[in-house]
């Protein structure tokens, strides 16, 4: 018996030499919803949008029908516009309605192809340049006293707590987090260093230096990198990874590198269950492959569950790796949530990495252990 | 203009549970332009992908010789986020897989769905009730939170509760 079923039509009429209308329906076991887009045929911009709702879940869906609105300008050529469609009717609105919006206007894109004898291009988005922004706000805010970096203050104490996990806007796109912004609220609820971990991006050593003179604050560089068995954070790594890569190859460049790669978030589930649902045990996941290539397990990490960071530190202590912290920053306000104390003394990115291999350390809560937000 | 349809998309997935071990999903795409399959074979409690297979019956588009073989590099990875990603990484720039690709994530959606569908079934039917039962899950699931106007940070289903302290 089949347990779920989705279905999805879209029909595409031209209803004047300038305009697609494309009329929607999703439907499966969970929701119900209606589109009509009206497109421009030579531009792709949507130009109007209506949606029902036949059937949802919360009492709060309705809500999401205006949010539609905003998708109209969207432009469906444009590169990265399934993305935009997601974050602006998805998350703000309803998932569903940001599915089949997608849909219209990928049946719409083929239709006016047709039309056009295959001359619609997809545009290009704007290109990311992270160093050159940073270094555009570097040089904004010049150095005002060179100080000394915290750390060293943390050096008395014997040990230094690091936020390993932090993404940064335009370096991740997925981020909305400024790196100098980043920096002043690290510094504000008493980290004694981040780690800037951009997706498969590699920052500028100079660039980080600055920054890090600027801020008199202990800044060092790290990845995550995707790769076929999940997300990976590595230390060590001077060249950034393209695309995506095969666990073992990654495992290799590492080890050259004499770095250090942690498997990030292992056990993020979805919305609406998690893995322990699914039957799965700590007995069973130590299993996984991947555990046998990594040097250590992210057992503290904002974006999951308290439930799924318990089931990795117990996946962790199971198998004898040991277990970090990160914020897996992605807004100003998330720096620091988690992080890793060390026990040793850090001021750079050699003894970063020394201090990983060496294993002494602890993931720690530290917003509530500090008590600030 | 009389309103003719111009051009038409079917795309139909569905789920079944095997057993309790495994699971199996197909995305049947038929439109204008295009009709293919994509099913995949899920093992349990991994969400790992043990099989995939495609097959292109009519298309306008060329595809590479190898692009349904290409598919079953997705063989061996879990079904969790970024599994597009991961899997237009493996499969390169082979010419006009994006389709195919985005039937695997349909599958690997529906998956998903068919489990997300077990936990919604419990909502009470009583609006107060339900609303409990939601804010329950987004207490237990700090992934809800703001994930959609459900649960905005000024959603009733959000109410006396403080942001998670993300």
């Amino acid at each position: 018996m089949l347990k779920f079923m989705r279905n999805k039509t879209v029909g595409i009429e031209r209803r004047d030499k300038d305009t697609l209308w494309a009329y929607g329906v999703l439907d499966d076991d969970i929701y119900g919803v209606e589109l009509e887009v009206s497109i421009g045929l030579g531009d792709m911009v949507i130009r109007s949008i209506e949606g029902r709702f036949k059937r949802w879940t919360t009492p709060e869906c309705p809500k999401a029908i205006p949010v539609l609105q905003q998708a109209v300008g969207f432009c469906a050529l444009e590169e990265g516009f399934s993305q935009k469609v997601q974050k602006n009717i998805g998350r703000k609105g309803c998932r569903h309605f940001a599915n089949l919006l997608v849909e219209c206007c990928s049946a719409a894109e083929r239709a006016a192809s047709l039309i056009q004898g295959g001359k619609a291009k997809k545009i290009p988005a704007v290109s990311k340049s992270p160093g050159g922004k940073v270094q555009k706000e570097v040089e904004r805010h010049p150095e005002k006293s060179p100080g000394k970096p915290r750390v060293d203050q943390a050096k008395d104490r014997g040990g230094v707590v690091i936020d390993l996990h932090v993404h940064t806007y335009p370096a991740s796109l997925c981020s909305v987090a400024n790196v100098d912004d980043v920096i002043v609220e690290a510094k504000r609820i008493g980290l004694d260093g981040i780690c800037l971990t951009d997706h498969n991006y590699v920052w500028d050593k100079a660039l980080v230096d600055q920054a890090r003179r600027k801020h008199a604050f202990l800044i060092l560089r790290g990845t995550e990198i995707t790769t076929d068995q999940g997300d990976m954070l590595v230390f060590g790594l001077e060249t950034p990874i393209q695309g995506i890569i095969k666990l073992d190859e990654l495992r290799t460049l590492i080890s050259e590198a004499g770095g250090f790669m942690i498997a990030a978030h292992p056990f993020r589930g979805f919305l609406l269950f998690g893995t322990g649902q699914l039957g799965l045990t700590p007995e069973k996941a130590k299993e996984r492959p991947l555990f046998n290539k990594v040097d250590g397990i992210e057992v503290l990490n904002s974006k999951v569950t308290e439930k799924e960071n318990r089931f990795a530190s117990e996946v962790a202590q199971r198998i004898g790796l040991p277990g970090t912290g990160g914020s897996d920053a992605h807004k100003v306000s998330e720096v620091g949530f988690y992080a890793t104390r060390f026990f040793s003394r850090i001021t750079n990115e050699k003894e970063l990495i020394e201090a990983l291999k060496c294993g002494r350390y602890e993931a720690v809560a530290f917003k509530k252990e500090k008590d600030v937000f | 203009m009389p309103h003719i349809l111009f051009f038409t998309r079917n795309r139909s997935t569905s789920v079944e549970h095997i057993d309790g071990n495994s699971v199996s999903a197909c995305c049947r795409l038929q439109d204008s332009l295009m009709d293919a399959l994509v099913e995949i074979k899920v093992q349990l409690p991994d969400l790992a992908l043990t099989d995939v297979r495609g097959e292109l019956y009519r298309s306008d588009k060329a595809f590479a010789p190898d692009a349904m073989e290409s598919l079953r590099r997705a063989i061996g990875i879990r079904i969790g986020p970024g599994l597009v990603k991961i899997m237009k990484g493996l499969v390169g720039d082979r010419e006009n897989m994006e389709e195919l690709l985005n039937m695997l994530d349909e599958c690997c959606q529906g998956v998903i769905l068919s489990f997300t569908k077990d936990t919604l079934a419990k909502a009470p039917e009583d609006r107060e009730k339900a609303k409990e039962f939601y804010s329950q899950l987004l207490k237990e699931n700090v992934r809800l939170y703001d994930s959609c106007i459900a649960f905005a940070p000024d959603s009733p289903l959000v109410e006396g509760m403080k942001p998670p302290q993300v």
